[in-house]
């Protein structure tokens, strides 16, 4: 980079740099196309949230500008407020039951004493996080299908009556908790796992002297050692915590559109199927306020909670 | 070291544990396995997982029916050309991102995170691929998904973990730095692309809610929402009509295990690359615990 020197008259020293270096050329050529994606195809839709206020349809314009009708319109919506309080219904079951549960079972294989046992427990239980949820929501369909479904298979073969889990709106968010976990548990389990290993081994083995047994070590050294890490991964997740559609939209029917509607599945059927641009843009902004402030909210915490009193995303 | 008889009970009951839930990860898919193979689920009683009649009818329809069989063909025309595009840009991109002294750098980091923080929202990103005419094309589900921003990051931050004199020695020599980035960086940086490439593959392989959004032909559909729509159907019958005749009406097709064939088919090429996935992300993971 060629760089002149001017000393001026204060003292003071600016160095005038040369941008269009031929290096930075071939930079700026190279960072070229990501940047054109990035405009186009997340900074141009920005302004499109304008929608939320106007009254646009297929057929066009109605109305330019309406200003919070639309916003009136789907608070009064009962199917609004449904799919809303359903998202939180699944968020709250996550928060209760998934995210723990990658913390426990890295915890179980960290004191597991089978070396292989527990590379292949790591393995197998990593594969359905990179499978679609598609596949996965096939899966358990085929597998909780009310007359040939392996459950009911085994029930029928314990004497039971077969149980026609899938219409079920009262099981289903612990249904779909349980196959949350059971798609993502492994994977999520692996980052826990890491930060166990850097755990210092010189305090268990201390801990041992003073005559701490198992339990003890791990409310005493395993679950600090892990606190940043939960912590992160906590934190992490608010982010994306809203979005929910694959999960929800594999295993819709008409039984359980009562609670197997998310604010995901509903903007799209507003937007997408029945085209109420305005309307389902409107929703869209709802919850990437919503969603925002979330963000805003755990970042501000997050100074009082970590240990450097700094916050974590800026 | 003496093991405390507690520590012996919970060893016994930790195994116990993982053994039930390896089962409760293997079962389901050995099920779904022995359905795409049984031409006669409906004999099969008890808690058997082999075929009560081996068939190979729903592979083979997978191959002959041409509505089952466009699909995957889109799903692969999409991850082949999706992911060459993906990480070629990614790994490019990343390349001129890692100058921290590039005039503008930090203005283009900015842009990349504010993005994955806030977004226009599916309707206005809908309009848009509407107007630029790209609805039922193969493209709009190649190009936009292509440039991401952890990609973008994860690459960045190997370039700039590769020594500085290695950079400065070519460019001394007068390479120029298109040059530099295809003969010194790219070789290596294999590790990395290796691992991006993968992840890039399966998301594309996976592509699900944006074919769901910006394709209604299905003639372009991937596997996966022909799978889901199979499903669907299979769903809607079974509380419609019952289940022998739903099964007589399509010929002795039985849409469950032609799912379950669907579903081994599109997972033989995620279980063919996991092991190299594995690999990687497991190395990615460390490395990255460790740096935060």
């Amino acid at each position: 980079m060629e760089n002149a020197v001017h000393e001026l008259g204060t003292g003071h020293i600016k160095v005038k740099r040369k941008v269009f270096t031929k290096m930075n050329i071939t930079l700026y050529l190279m960072l070229l196309p990501t940047v054109l994606s990035y405009l186009i195809f997340h900074y141009i839709p920005m302004p499109g949230l304008y929608l939320a206020f106007s009254d646009f349809r297929v057929s066009g314009f109605r109305d330019y500008w309406v200003g919070f009708e639309n916003f009136e319109y789907i608070f009064n919506l009962g199917n609004f407020w449904q799919s809303f309080g359903n998202t939180w219904i699944f968020i709250i079951l996550g928060y209760v039951f998934v995210f723990p549960a990658a913390i426990i079972l890295a915890l179980l294989l960290n004191e597991m004493r089978g070396r292989f046992f527990k590379r292949t427990i790591q393995t197998v239980s990593c594969i359905p996080h990179f499978v679609s949820w598609v596949i996965v929501g096939g899966i358990w369909i085929t597998l909780l299908s009310p007359t040939y479904g392996y459950i009911n298979q085994i029930i029928k073969l314990l004497g039971g009556e077969p149980y026609y889990f899938l219409i079920k709106a009262s099981i289903f968010p612990y249904l779909l908790t349980f196959i949350r976990i059971w798609k993502d548990v492994g994977y999520n389990a692996i980052i826990y796992i890491a930060a166990l290993s850097s755990i210092d081994n010189t305090l268990y083995e201390s801990s041992v002297i003073d005559g701490a047994g198992r339990w003890k070590q791990t409310i005493h050294i395993t679950l600090p050692g892990m606190k940043s890490t939960i912590l992160v991964m906590l934190i992490l997740s608010f982010s994306g915590v809203l979005n929910l559609f694959d999960p929800v939209y594999v295993f819709q029917n008409p039984a359980l559109l009562s609670i197997a509607e998310t604010l995901d599945t509903y903007i799209y059927k507003v937007g997408i199927r029945d085209a109420r641009y305005s309307v389902a843009t409107a929703v869209g902004l709802f919850k990437s306020v919503i969603s925002f402030a979330l963000v805003i909210m755990t970042n501000i915490v997050s100074k009082y909670i970590t240990e450097d009193k700094e916050t974590i995303l800026w | 070291m003496k093991r405390s008889k507690s520590e012996s009970v919970f060893n016994i009951f930790n195994i116990i544990f993982n053994c039930i839930f390896l089962l409760m990860l293997v079962v389901p898919v050995l099920f779904i396995v022995k359905r795409s193979f049984d031409a006669a689920n409906q004999l099969t009683t008890g808690a058997a997982l082999f075929p009560a009649r081996f068939s190979l009818v729903y592979y083979r329809t997978i191959f002959q029916d041409s509505t089952v069989f466009r699909p995957f063909l889109n799903s692969a025309i999409i991850t082949v050309f999706g992911t060459a595009l993906s990480v070629a840009m990614n790994a490019m991109g990343a390349y001129s991102l890692s100058h921290r002294e590039l005039p503008g750098n930090k203005l283009f980091m900015f842009m990349i995170i504010f993005s994955m923080m806030f977004s226009g929202g599916l309707v206005p990103s809908y309009l848009l691929m509407k107007y630029l005419g790209l609805i039922n094309t193969y493209r709009v589900l190649i190009i936009p998904p292509a440039v991401i921003g952890i990609h973008l990051i994860l690459f960045k931050n190997y370039y700039q973990s590769i020594p500085a004199e290695l950079k400065d020695s070519a460019r001394i020599d007068g390479a120029e730095e298109f040059t530099l980035f295809r003969k010194i960086i790219l070789p290596l940086s294999a590790p990395i692309i290796a691992a991006i490439t993968l992840f890039t593959a399966v998301g594309y392989w996976n592509t699900f809610f944006t074919a769901i959004i910006y394709v209604n032909s299905p003639k372009m559909h991937p596997f996966t929402v022909k799978l889901q729509e199979i499903i669907i159907e299979q769903q809607e019958m079974m509380e419609r009509v019952d289940r022998m005749a739903a099964e007589d009406m399509r010929g002795n097709l039985d849409d469950e295990s032609l799912a379950s064939a669907i579903i081994v088919v599109s997972t033989i090429p995620i279980i063919i690359i996991y092991p190299f996935l594995q690999k990687y992300f497991t190395k990615g993971i460390m490395m990255g615990s460790i740096k935060s």
